[in-house]
């Protein structure tokens, strides 16, 4: 059962540093203050290799933070913070849906990928769970990918069952890598025609209307969505005031190569 | 409420030692891979006593799932070896001690040697072998791909989900393939003995061997059994998931598995043939 919502604030972070999983040595993000409120969209933008995976995964509680504190509807969720029960609990509000196909698990067919989390959290079985998600299928379109292995779905479908994989345990805060990068017009409207309405809230997500950070390395697809803005770049984290603000820092064509020689 | 799952971040055996130590170096690192791999069976103990009842409905498909993998569908291989090594080592060894007067003695070899310690081995080896290694890359994988972290960010703790159902799953496993494998091996064996000349009836064979083990015998063959199965089982999860892993590191990660199975298995048999001993 969820515990009903104390704050306004839905992620909080103070002097947050952010190391990479394969370079623990090295603060890739440092100085993150950063407070989110409920029902807010957030783009983090900033070019590849900046850091935005990193920050997402150490908000979900998968890689420790070098330094600062993480709070999720005011709850300590970073290593130091609360007991486990209370840890696990506050995680299980927070759902992450990961860059490129959304990280599926390969042996497992797209039905056991989207019901496996409800069914190890409720204990219900895979014929339980698939009657009582059947609504959230349909409306994500997938019923007729069920039976397939995700190694035979298109990037853009894949990603669309890792959301549902993560919608399903109803998160209240969604992090999502990078959703919509290199998707096709009509992934690209359904994806736009998603958060819109997860913002505003939807009985099959919960109901209330969800609070979304997504991690991006082009801010142009948010264009008319309303979000807000921080950028990551050089190490640094900065809050954005609209999306001019992040042309005018990134310049229009968008992210510069860090490889690409500068004029 | 469960605990969130420890993280799994540690170096494999033989990794992190100096290099300029040399052999030190060498040995220290292996001895951190023990320790490491220690903590590693602990923490699978620990969540398999806390947590055998929770999520029943995903685990127990999962549990029997892996038995079937390691076990069910290894009877038919398992049958065969049965029979080749019957003939060739119970049925030769039956025959020749015929021959050479030592028949009395038959019982006695055939438990010393066989049952106690070639058919544990046997079967602990061939589910190793046909299942184990497909496991390690497996897991690899996944570790590889970042399905580990995918399982962790939706709750799921992967000690639980995919560690404690293998060593499980290999236990049993090695547990009942021994004990077919050694019914399958004594009866052909006694066929062949049979055919080659021997006097005794099946009942009086059989009798003969029940009445050379002695009553540790029992729980000391379950235990051995048991433990070389789980130490297969936790040798591979270790190698697979233990830490983090490209996709180029899985094919050594699965012969390093294969390694330190074998020579863990070794060390476990030296250390209750001295149980024996001293029994």
């Amino acid at each position: 059962m969820k515990t009903p919502r104390s704050t306004s604030v839905a992620l909080e972070t103070r002097s947050l540093g952010i190391v990479r999983p394969t370079a623990t040595d090295e603060v890739s993000l440092q100085a993150v203050d950063w407070t989110v409120a409920t029902g807010e969209l957030w783009v983090v933008a900033g070019a590849q290799g900046t850091g935005k995976t990193a920050l997402l995964e150490t908000l979900a509680g998968l890689i420790p933070a070098a330094a600062g504190e993480v709070r999720v509807f005011g709850r300590r969720v970073d290593a130091s913070g609360d007991d486990d029960a209370g840890l696990r609990e506050t995680r299980r509000r927070l759902g992450l849906v990961f860059d490129g196909s959304g990280r599926l698990f390969s042996a497992l067919s797209v039905s056991e990928n989207i019901l496996l989390p409800w069914c190890y959290h409720q204990n219900r079985s895979h014929a339980e769970a698939l009657r009582e998600l059947e609504p959230l299928i349909r409306h994500l379109q997938l019923e007729s990918l069920l039976s397939r292995m995700p190694a035979s779905l298109s990037r853009s479908w894949s990603r669309r069952v890792a959301l549902a994989r993560c919608l399903v345990l109803k998160p209240d805060l969604l992090l999502l890598d990078n959703p919509l990068a290199g998707l096709d017009a009509v992934h690209l409207r359904w994806w736009r025609g998603f958060l819109t309405e997860a913002l505003a809230g939807h009985p099959l997500f919960g109901g209330e209307p969800l609070t979304i950070v997504a991690a991006a390395d082009a801010v142009r697809p948010y264009v008319g969505l309303d979000p807000r803005f921080a950028l990551v770049a050089g190490g640094h984290w900065r809050i954005l005031s609209d999306i001019e603000a992040v042309f005018a820092t990134t310049g229009e064509d968008g992210f510069r190569d860090s490889t690409e020689p500068r004029p | 409420m469960e605990a969130p799952p420890p993280p799994l971040k540690n170096a494999g055996p033989g990794e992190d030692c100096d290099g300029g130590l040399g052999l030190l170096g060498v040995l220290l690192g292996e001895w951190r891979g023990l320790t490491r791999l220690g903590a590693f069976m602990l923490i699978t103990l620990a969540t398999a006593a806390r947590r055998h009842r929770d999520n029943s409905q995903v685990m127990r498909p999962q549990v029997l799932g892996e038995i079937h993998r390691c076990g069910v569908r290894l009877l038919p291989i398992v049958g065969f070896l049965g029979v080749i090594l019957g003939v060739v080592f119970v049925g030769q060894t039956v025959s020749l001690m015929e021959q050479f007067g030592a028949g009395p003695f038959t019982g006695t070899l055939i438990v010393s040697v066989f049952l106690r310690e070639m058919a544990p081995m046997t079967a602990g080896l061939l589910v190793l072998a046909r299942v184990g290694t497909a496991s390690v890359v497996e897991l690899g994988t996944a570790r590889a791909l970042g399905e580990v972290e995918a399982l962790e960010a939706l709750g799921i703790d992967p000690i639980h989900y995919l560690v404690v159902p293998r060593v499980v799953g290999f236990a049993v496993a090695v547990v009942s393939l021994s004990a077919y494998l050694i019914l399958i091996s004594l009866v052909s064996g006694y066929a062949f003995a049979y055919a080659r000349g021997l006097k005794a009836s099946p009942i009086e064979f059989f009798t003969q061997i029940a009445g050379a083990m002695s009553l540790l015998d029992f729980p000391l063959w379950v235990l051995k059994t048991l433990l070389f199965g789980a130490l297969t089982g936790w040798v591979i999860c270790y190698q697979g998931l233990a830490r983090p892993m490209t996709l180029e590191e899985v094919g050594p990660a699965t012969t390093r598995t294969v390694a330190v199975c074998v020579v863990g298995c070794l060390m476990l048999d030296a250390l209750f043939i001295t149980v024996y001993l001293l029994l």
